[in-house]
């Protein structure tokens, strides 16, 4: 009975694999050949964006297991049983993530293509470090790509978030 | 993506499910180098194995003598290991230049050196610190100095359905640096890499290991020059010394990311850099 999980196989072209998205138990049928990023938004997590598809933009990072990992590159039965966190699971239009409200303010997004990326990585740092230097938000925001802003706003961004999340 | 994925859960399992399996495979870790190449068109098999579910890997253990690092460690993870941070502080120094953070969350150790490519920052910061690899197949164990494994690029002496299970490093009481110049300060392919680790005895170079990556087919140790410092003062001199003696051992091409005579100029610059920055160290501590 322990047999089935070492080997997956295509059944006429999909996988079929269980995990949590934004919280919630999720079954996927997932075709052969799918990447995660693809997988996730046939199912309507468009949040998620597929910028450069070879791993460096950042524009389709997600938070994998607690980590930014990129979607674009994680086969999608490999999501097997993992914990995903999209950028619909950090906030919402009505219900924004105080990160979403401080790249708005801060006037961060222009195209907005990168953001979501931006964002996960940005709350990747901040859930550990409520109060990071600029150099330690530059470096984590390191595989985001922006073509539009020159990343000056954004890094103000981050700092407004932290200000923000910070209790006092 | 091959129709064919398998997940052992241990390495048992995974020798004893290989002899099973008739198609033409490949090992999947991190997948940052594999599934691009996949996607590319390169590399095409019939079967992935993925043993990024393989715990027996992901841990870093220290014995008296050294530090063993499991191949499916993944580089944002190496920082976490008390024994990493205290006794490797090359490969400590290599990993934020070490593509960008949510890559680093991905990649595994042993991939980036079954990729072999020469460029490899966490292997050639590896090298330095004077690793050995070891390779696993069916249960029986070999052992070789990781700069060894590399035959070209992109070639190892990896035999069929052998996997790299660790690194062993050994301890010994060394400082040293990881230089990288890339098309940026982060988040690039280097251009020229400098990994140079040495132990002192006050001022003086007791023993000295120098790798260099992105300046010849294989992630390189310049011998001569390691041979050259040790048991000399550290001093600007030396750093001079070495520098000019590094460029003739380096044998770089000019390819899409730099020139061959940039890049061996930029070896002898980058290891002078790493000599006096720890000059400037050792001066500073008094």
């Amino acid at each position: 009975m322990k047999k089935e999980i070492t080997e997956i196989k295509a059944v006429d072209g999909y996988f079929e694999i269980c995990l949590k998205i934004n919280g919630l138990t999720k079954n996927l049928k997932v075709k052969n050949n799918e990447f995660l990023l693809d997988a996730l938004r046939r199912y309507g997590y468009k949040g998620a964006k597929k910028g450069c598809d070879t791993g460096d933009c950042g524009s389709c990072a997600v938070l994998f297991n607690g980590r930014p990992a990129l979607s674009c590159l994680i086969p999608a039965f490999s999501a097997h049983g993992a914990e995903v966190t999209t950028i619909e699971g950090v906030g919402t239009v009505q219900a924004p993530h105080p990160i979403q409200e401080a790249f708005v303010q801060a006037g961060a997004v222009q195209c907005g293509y990168c953001i979501p990326g931006m964002i996960i990585s940005a709350k990747h740092l901040l859930d550990a470090n409520p109060a990071p230097s600029e150099g330690k938000i530059r470096k984590y925001l390191d595989g985001n790509l922006c073509r539009c802003t020159g990343y000056v706003k954004q890094v103000e961004a981050v700092k407004l978030a932290a200000k923000k999340m910070r209790p006092d | 993506m091959p129709e064919l994925i398998i997940r052992p859960r241990t390495l048992k399992e995974l020798w004893k499910i290989l002899p099973t399996i008739s198609a033409k495979r490949k090992y999947l870790a991190g997948g940052t180098d594999l599934v691009t190449a996949a996607n590319a068109g390169f590399d095409a098999c019939d079967a992935w194995v993925d043993i990024s579910g393989l715990k027996e890997l992901q841990s870093v253990k220290e014995t008296k003598t050294s530090v063993l690092i499991g191949a499916g460690v993944r580089i944002a993870g190496l920082e976490a290991w008390g024994a990493v941070r205290r006794w490797l502080p090359v490969l400590t120094a290599a990993i934020p230049h070490f593509a960008s953070p949510s890559l680093r969350n991905m990649a595994t150790v042993g991939g980036n050196a079954a990729n072999a490519s020469p460029c490899a920052d966490a292997v050639c910061a590896l090298c330095a610190e004077r690793a050995e690899v070891i390779l696993e197949l069916k249960g029986k164990k070999r052992r070789l100095p990781l700069s060894a494994l590399f035959k070209g690029p992109k070639q190892t002496g990896i035999k069929k359905d052998e996997l790299i299970t660790a690194f062993e490093v050994p301890k010994w009481p060394h400082t040293g640096a990881y230089l990288k110049l890339g098309p940026r300060a982060y988040f690039g392919i280097s251009k020229a890499a400098v990994a140079l680790a040495i132990e002192l005895d006050g001022d003086k170079i007791k023993s000295a290991s120098v790798a260099l990556a992105s300046v010849a087919p294989v992630p390189l140790m310049a011998v001569k020059t390691a041979g050259c410092i040790t048991g000399r003062i550290l001093s600007p001199e030396t750093a001079r010394a070495a520098a000019a003696l590094v460029k003739t051992e380096v044998s770089p091409i000019t390819d899409a990311r730099s020139d061959a005579d940039y890049r061996r100029e930029m070896c002898g610059v980058l290891l002078e850099r790493a000599l006096l920055g720890c000059e400037e160290r050792l001066k500073a501590e008094g």
